[in-house]
């Protein structure tokens, strides 16, 4: 169990800044998710705690030492690679022994361990086999086997799921999270995908262009994002420009009355971030009270258990997700409502 | 009525037969050149050379004459010798060079260009260049005299025209490098670097990664690489001949000598040579390449 930060750092390649500057504290025994676009640096991130690259500024951390002059050979971290960069010479038995043999681990304890770990991820039946002749899963399967029995301090992932099809995909993730919970290895792993980072991490780091955006736990970053390109990023689709005064937002389709023990806020301009699934559609105005929006439904998507309406409202288009339940049918005029609390507001710093 | 397996055999034998039919002119090309050239020379060692008015074959009397003369072993020896050291050497150097290139360091690009140089520039080029550079009263004798590491360039080492041979495995090392470098350059940027980082991770040291991991992968390359070399440094001529510390000559330049013979029978002896250097040559190559068959099977390659 180890605890890993990194103070102010950043990496330079030539006159490309890949990361301009980094804190980030990840506690141990957490699973932490680097979510960010392609290319926003979360590989280059991973790679400098690994070792793999040298910070041009700043420090990395374990457990309150500097570990920036440390080896990678010597850091004791684990690293599961995007193409899981196995040994195509060895078998997967091989594979999986590699780190153990090389640290000259009696060979008896190499093959306890093997058992043990062979069976975890349960590849038992293919230990003669060559990575070729694998699964995308196996493989995967294969290159964490081979990272955990070496009993890594930090468990890195680059992308772990991004090769597997969708179902495989599913089973990986709980895959992950039920080793991570049972080992409680501190984890690190790299996303470009919202859900997978929600549904998998206790805290996600949100990496745009080399900076740190914004580091919350799941439900903070999805319902309160700091910033437009957060919310964006994280599948909002209502944000709406809106003027803020004494708590009430005044928008295209109307004013809005907040809730400012959940979101402070102060008189000026700024944006409402309306998550789809909070919004009521109502086939008439007498059910709510507060914060009525008259619209007409000029959309319908369909997706079995969810449905998405999209609502003209004075100009702005509202999406509307509910369960299907009932369907509401196109050009019917509808009303909308939200409650106080399920408003956020987004403002820039002052 | 046929049933419907005959008809699908059926066309699939005329597909191969059209095969056939569409590689018979690179075939026709092949066998000419190739197989003709070489039944023409086992049969001329065997005493069909009726244009000398010779023609005693099947007559095995070539090479039982070659064989049995001790100085036939020492040029075989020599031979070996060369074309041994120099792939060894060329193979180490050039492997070092391409780990090299892979890596990033400063002015890499020039290095790029530099090393091909060798590669576009003809041995004979090369062997003058050895003997200005390297003779004694070259340059690089003179360079020692005028530094004063020896009193005058007679006294430098005798590097070219000695059964050593260091003159020949020069030539050869300069121009074969290039060539290994290119080879396994390509291949590592193949393999790329991340089973080497995974390695590293993992905790092993330069050593375990480059016998462990590298090696292992680049060893198709490695193989076919040297190979080419060996084969080229066994039946080469201009080095050793210009080069070499005289008799006994190596095995391409005895060939050569017989061939040049004011005695024209001789050129049926100096067929059984070639025939020879071809026979020991393809015997070493196919073992090399059995053995190396072997150990792509045993780590499950296919
Ligand atoms: N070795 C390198 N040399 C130069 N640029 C690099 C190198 N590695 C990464 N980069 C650049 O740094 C940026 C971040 O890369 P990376 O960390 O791989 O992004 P991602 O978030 O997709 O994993 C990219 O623009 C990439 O081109
Ligand atoms: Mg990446």
């Amino acid at each position: 169990m180890t605890k890993v930060q990194l103070k102010g750092v950043r990496k330079e390649f030539g006159a490309f800044t890949a990361i301009s500057q980094i804190d980030l504290e990840i506690a141990s025994g957490e699973l932490v998710a680097l979510l960010g676009p392609s290319g926003c640096g979360k590989t280059t991130t991973l790679r400098m705690m690994a070792g793999l690259e040298v910070p041009t500024l700043g420090q990395i951390l374990f457990d309150d030492e500097d570990v920036s002059e440390v080896r990678v050979q010597d850091r004791n971290v684990g690293m599961v690679f995007q193409r899981y960069a196995l040994f195509p010479h060895m078998t997967v038995e091989k594979n999986v022994m590699f780190g153990l043999k090389v640290r000259g681990t009696p060979s008896d304890e190499i093959k306890r361990r093997l058992e043990e770990i062979l069976d975890v991820v349960q590849l038992d039946q293919f230990r003669h086999r060559f990575p070729a002749q694998l699964s995308g899963g196996q493989m995967q399967r294969v290159a964490i086997a081979r990272t955990l029995i070496t009993n890594p301090s930090v468990l890195m992932m680059d992308e772990p799921l991004a090769n597997l099809d969708t179902k495989l995909r599913g089973e990986m993730r709980r895959f992950i999270r039920d080793l991570q919970q049972r080992l409680g290895i501190t984890t690190v792993f790299v996303t470009h995908d919202q859900v997978e980072a929600m549904e998998l991490a206790d805290r996600v780091a949100v990496i745009f262009n080399g900076e740190l955006a914004q580091y919350d736990a799941p439900d903070a970053l999805y319902q309160r994002p700091n910033s437009i390109e957060i919310a964006d990023f994280m599948g909002a689709s209502n944000i709406f420009k809106a003027q803020i005064t004494g708590g009430i937002a005044r928008t295209a389709f109307g004013d809005l009355q907040l809730d400012q023990t959940v979101c402070q806020v102060r008189d000026g301009s700024g944006h409402v971030l309306l998550r789809a699934e909070a919004i009521d559609l109502l086939l008439s105005d007498a059910d709510a009270d507060q914060n009525l929006i008259a619209g007409k439904v000029t959309g319908r998507e369909f997706f079995g258990a969810t449905v998405n309406y999209t609502v003209d409202c004075n100009g702005e288009a509202i999406t509307v997700n509910e369960q299907s339940r009932r369907m509401v049918d196109v050009g019917q005029d509808v009303w909308l409502t939200i409650q106080p609390q399920r408003i956020w507001v987004i403002q820039n710093p002052v | 009525m046929p049933s419907p397996r005959t008809t699908e055999l059926a066309r699939h034998r005329k597909e191969r037969m059209w095969m056939w039919v569409q590689l018979s002119p690179v075939l026709a090309v092949l066998t000419v050149l190739f197989g003709g050239a070489l039944v023409l020379a086992v049969m001329q060692s065997l005493g069909f050379a009726p244009w000398f008015g010779v023609n005693t074959f099947p007559d095995f009397s070539y090479f039982g004459a070659l064989w049995g003369d001790w100085s036939f072993w020492q040029s075989l020896g020599l031979t070996l010798y060369y074309a041994t050291v120099s792939t060894v050497i060329a193979l180490i150097l050039g492997t070092l060079l391409a780990l090299a290139l892979v890596r990033t360091f400063p002015s890499k690009k020039l290095y790029k260009y530099l090393y091909k140089l060798p590669l576009m520039i003809p041995y004979t080029v090369g062997i003058a260049l050895a003997v200005i550079m390297l003779g004694n009263g070259g340059m690089i004798s003179r360079i020692f005299a005028f530094v004063g590491l020896i009193g005058d360039p007679s006294e430098f080492p005798q590097i070219l025209k000695t059964h050593y041979g260091w003159g020949i495995i020069a030539v050869y090392v300069w121009k074969q490098t290039p060539f290994v470098t290119l080879t396994l350059y390509a291949v590592l940027l193949g393999v790329g670097r991340e089973t080497e980082e995974a390695a590293a991770i993992l905790g092993a040291n330069k050593r375990q990664i480059f016998f462990q991991v590298t090696l292992p992968q680049i060893l198709p390359g490695i193989v076919s690489s040297t190979l080419i070399i060996f084969a080229f440094n066994i039946g080469a001529f201009e080095a050793p001949f210009i080069l070499g510390g005289g008799f006994p000559d190596t095995l391409p330049v005895v060939a050569w000598r017989y061939f040049n013979d004011a005695d024209y029978t001789l050129q049926l002896q100096g067929m059984a040579t070639v025939v020879s250097i071809a026979l020991i040559a393809s015997g070493i190559l196919y073992s090399y390449l059995a053995f190396y068959r072997r150990y792509e099977r045993r780590i499950g390659r296919n």
